[in-house]
């Protein structure tokens, strides 16, 4: 008899201290009697002193009966660790079988006739596979797919494991073999004849397929010679001890994939921009595919492409300024329309770009040819001017529009426009300045640019003169942040005040040389875009299978954000100091919204592709080298029947239950 | 629960239908009967064995001075030369007391032995008044309680009735203590008919004595439940003494119960025998017997009516 035990050693003693425990108590409360009054009490005592010698068998029925509870406990605890018989302890295995469920799965081989895909084939490989298991072996199922997630616990019932199988879908993202062989081997850790079977279709990268050892630990020689300490690969599968086997599935299909797709506007003109994309042939054949961009479900762009057997194209697409979404598809399509791709997922890739808004920005300043001419130059504004006086009176009569975006120069009104229009000042003074103004420095210089706020990237003061700086005190535990410093003061700051942004610099365009520097304009598109959430480092493109970190403005305080995925799934993802973190598993286009009190208070959509060429080479690997060692084949087993006991087991606690209930009614036990 | 237990004692101990028309019919049927069948027998109505001056001759005995000299025997002084004085027997009301048990032990069984000890009493005493002496009902558990005074006539049993109606049970019996206060109370002898489940932890020899001892002419009438000979539970329980409240954790077996009802067999023919010993009448019962076919009983055995 073998006793799976498919719960640690430590729970069962556990749970049975805890049942232990139940179990005096319910004998306590058992032992309750129950109270018959009787009018002659007398007759009563003088027959039990007679009884007395007898009291022995009344002992030992308590005991019986604390016996029998104690068989009914017991039996349900061994039932628990699932004792089966056939099979000998010594040669059973203990088996993970990892099931690849990558992307590449997904591939419908040529002689399938486009029905089943290889996963469908995987999980018949391991139907085949726990046919032949002998009795005695203790199996767990498990996925592989961007993560290790384990289908069931150690144990023999077959029919659970097929139903388990038959749960597996393949995702969109790369295998994780490393993670998948990690898991297994702690799983096996302890066991006694370990071993993994790994059924899939050999598409993992080689540095995955050498993160492994053998060996387990190394010990390193010092410098003397002798054993200092014992090192170890953390990064490494130790895999002492494990017997590796692998199962390949699939046939040699041909495939083209995208495994690069990206897309940026230009900083000097957002109406446009370029699209970046890499398409490789991974088959041993020339292919003609044709390429179609499309912007929402608009078609932008085709081009036809040649590819030679594994040839890999890049291509960029310059000054492209189609269509009105911001959603980017890429499409590779076959030019015979009978012609099917035996990989559909890697034939489309999304990506996203900022969106393409004309931006309304009220400058209030007298005339200031410097600065108007600078927001001339932007075609994606509409700017209207108002002096300082014109500003206060449409401002009473509640004759000013909305805008997206404000420029007070040398001035700092009571009133401001109200939000969510963002505010940038020149030269803010007085008791209505957004940072408070700390003193001036005569003939300053900018020593310091921040090279990570989105304002002041790319932007070189050195060279740039000023007849006098004013210094703001600017609040750090705020969250409010000094864009330039002269030696330790802040003469430019910036801040968010719910969905408004502020920035200030404490220079004017009087005084200064900086209007004809290159660093002025970019400082405008900069502020500009930062205004409108139009930056231009963001990456709006992952990958599918890593965990995406995104950034969403204005969102201090949230913890979570809720992720919209392309199939229309709704799940959280954590949010720490303005990152959401999620992982990617399906392709397409993800939207990601922070909420605050039951209002949006962020939102950003981000496009996942699967975007891995080893993932797309679907040529399957009859043979796969771990660590530098070839994998067998796994060898069937030789199936015995095995027969289940805990089944048996619970007929006898019903037994004992019946037997207990009788006897208690006819007072044999108490 | 506990509502559910109180509602079951109060349709238990509902005494309402206890004297109803039927119950009539049949006290009317035992004084026919009574008359009929025992009256060639004993004499019509009974009377008290009291030496006074009555017409019916008694016995002799010696002169002593200051002897009337009228009831001096002349006849038997000229044939043996010896003062006899002839004592004749003095004619009086019979006093009947019934000293009913009124226990918390009489509230147990189906029907409780109470009612059947209310019916019993309520029967005894229409025969009594019907014969014209002189009844009263002495209600009694560690002490007496409230009592029926002695008093004649048929009349009085609707008075009887509502007596027994109000009686009010509950405490541990005590005999002893009971006669005691019955012999400093009722000067008059009489018969003393005892209806109890004699139920008395310090035993019932004492009392009945007291009353012999005092020249009253004890009645013992006990009363049981069936399943107080024969219970009913088994296994491991409480057994609670419901006038002491004493309680004995026991485990009831088979074994244990035949012993029990050996035990009880034997506390009956305790008091049985020491009934016989002192020639005093004694009738045992269980409440399912009809209360007539038990006054039947009596009649026949004869005891109560001479």
């Amino acid at each position: 008899m073998n006793l799976l035990a498919p719960i640690a050693t430590s729970t069962i003693a556990t749970v049975a201290a805890v049942l232990a425990g139940l179990l005096v108590i319910a004998y306590i409360l058992k032992m309750r009697r129950r109270h018959f009054e009787v009018p002659f009490s007398t007759l009563w005592q003088r027959v039990l002193k007679e009884k007395e010698a007898t009291s022995l068998w009344r002992h030992l029925k308590r005991l019986l009966s604390l016996l029998l509870l104690v068989a009914i406990v017991g039996l349900l605890l061994v039932a628990a660790l699932e004792p089966e018989f056939g099979g000998a302890r010594e040669e059973s295995r203990a088996v993970v079988i990892i099931v690849d469920a990558s992307a590449s799965m997904k591939t419908i081989d040529e002689g399938d006739e486009g029905k089943d895909s290889r996963l469908d084939a995987a999980i018949e490989q391991v139907g085949l596979l726990l046919d032949g298991m002998s009795a005695g072996d203790a199996i767990m199922i498990m996925r592989m797919d961007g993560r290790a997630t384990p289908l069931s616990r150690f144990h023999g019932d077959l029919a659970k494991h097929r139903k388990a199988l038959s749960t597996i879908k393949a995702s969109d993202t790369p295998a994780s073999l490393t993670t998948s062989l990690g898991a297994a081997a702690d799983a096996l850790r302890w066991r006694k004849n370990p071993l993994i079977i790994l059924v899939g279709d050999g598409a993992y990268p080689e540095d995955a397929l050498a993160s492994a050892t053998w060996n387990g630990s190394e010990e390193t020689p010092s410098s003397e010679g002798t054993p200092s300490f014992v090192h170890k690969e953390l990064a490494t599968v130790d895999l002492e001890g494990i017997d590796v086997r692998y199962q390949p599935v699939g046939q040699a299909t041909d495939n083209v994939g995208i495994i690069s797709f990206n897309v940026r506007r230009y900083i000097s003109n957002k109406l446009n921009y370029e699209v970046f994309i890499e398409i490789q042939n991974f088959s041993k054949e020339p292919v003609t595919r044709r390429l179609v961009l499309f912007s929402g479900d608009s078609e932008i762009n085709v081009k036809e492409l040649q590819l030679a057997p594994g040839q890999k194209i890049t291509k960029i697409y310059p000054d492209l300024g189609g269509g009105d979404d911001s959603v980017l598809r890429a499409q590779i399509e076959t030019i015979d329309d009978g012609a099917s791709d035996a990989f559909a997922l890697d034939d489309e890739a999304w990506a996203l770009m900022p969106e393409n808004k004309r931006q309304t920005v009220l400058l209030v300043s007298e005339d200031n040819l410097y600065m108007e001419g600078a927001l001339l130059i932007f075609e994606h504004l509409d700017v209207d001017k108002l002096t300082p006086a014109e500003y206060e009176t449409a401002l009473t009569s509640g004759e000013l529009p909305t805008y997206d975006a404000a420029i007070y120069h040398g001035y700092a009104p009571e009133n401001v426009v109200p939000a969510p229009t963002h505010l940038l000042y020149f030269k803010p003074f007085g008791p209505h300045s957004p940072f408070p103004i700390h003193g001036t420095l005569e003939r300053g210089r900018i020593t310091q640019v921040s090279q990570t706020h989105p304002v002041t990237r790319w932007l070189e003061m050195d060279d740039v003169n000023f007849d006098v700086l004013d210094t703001f005190s600017v609040d750090t535990s705020a969250a409010e942040v000094a864009l330039f410093k002269s030696i330790r003061s802040p003469v430019a700051a910036a801040k968010k005040e719910g969905r408004r942004k502020v920035a200030a610099f404490g220079f004017g365009l009087q005084g200064t040389d900086i209007m004809l520097r290159v660093a002025f304009p970019l400082l405008m598109v900069n502020t500009l875009d930062w205004f409108a959430g139009a930056d231009s480092d963001l990456i709006t493109t992952y990958t599918t299978g890593r965990p995406a970190r995104v950034p969403l403005d204005g969102t201090y305080g949230i913890s979570e954000v809720a992720v919209t995925t392309p199939s229309g799934a709704q799940q959280k993802a954590p949010l720490r100091e303005g990152y959401a973190t999620f992982f990617a598993a399906e392709v397409g286009v993800h939207k990601l919204v922070a909420m605050q009190g039951g209002e949006e208070v962020a939102e950003i959509q981000v496009a996942a592709n699967l975007s891995n060429a080893f993932e797309s080479d679907i040529e399957p690997s009859a043979e796969l080298l771990l660590a530098g060692q070839k994998l067998e084949r796994p060898v069937p087993g030789t199936a015995t029947p095995r027969q289940s006991l805990w089944i048996y087991l619970c007929l006898m606690v019903l037994l004992l239950l019946l037997v207990e209930w009788y006897t208690f009614n006819r007072r044999i036990t108490v | 629960m506990a509502a559910r237990a109180k509602k079951a004692a109060k349709i238990e101990d509902d005494r309402s239908s206890l004297f109803d028309e039927e119950f009539l019919k049949k006290l009317e049927y035992l004084h026919m009967v009574s008359r009929k069948t025992f009256v060639g027998q004993n004499r019509a109505d009974r009377r008290m064995r009291k030496i006074g001056s009555g017409i019916e001759f008694a016995d002799h005995r010696k002169y002593s001075t200051g002897d009337d000299f009228r009831y001096i025997d002349w006849n038997v002084y000229g044939r043996i030369d010896k003062l006899l004085l002839r004592l004749f027997e003095e004619e009086e009301d019979l006093h009947i007391y019934i000293l009913m048990d009124a226990s918390k032990s009489m509230l147990i069984g189906n029907p409780l032995k109470l009612h059947y000890a209310m019916q019993m009493a309520a029967a005894l005493t229409y025969v009594g008044l019907a014969n014209l002496d002189r009844v009263g009902i002495v209600p009694f558990s560690e002490n007496l309680h409230p009592h029926l005074p002695v008093a004649r006539g048929k009349g009085r049993i609707f008075k009887v009735f509502d007596f027994l109606r109000g009686i009010e049970a509950g405490g541990p019996t005590k005999l002893e203590v009971a006669t005691q206060s019955f012999i400093h109370r009722y000067k008059r002898k009489g018969l003393v008919i005892v209806i109890s489940d004699f139920y008395d932890p310090s035993g019932f020899e004492e009392g009945i004595n007291s009353l012999r001892y005092n020249g009253f002419e004890p009645f013992v009438l006990q009363i049981y439940d069936e399943k107080e000979v024969n219970p009913s539970f088994h296994g491991d329980l409480t057994l609670v003494d419901c006038e002491t409240g004493a309680a004995k954790e026991i485990t009831v077996s088979k074994s244990l119960i035949e012993a029990y009802k050996r035990e009880h067999e034997k506390y009956c023919a305790e008091l049985s025998d020491f009934c016989s010993s002192k020639n005093i009448p004694y009738f045992r019962t269980h409440t399912k017997i009809a209360f007539d076919e038990l006054v039947l009983t009596i009649f026949r055995q004869g005891g109560f009516l001479k």
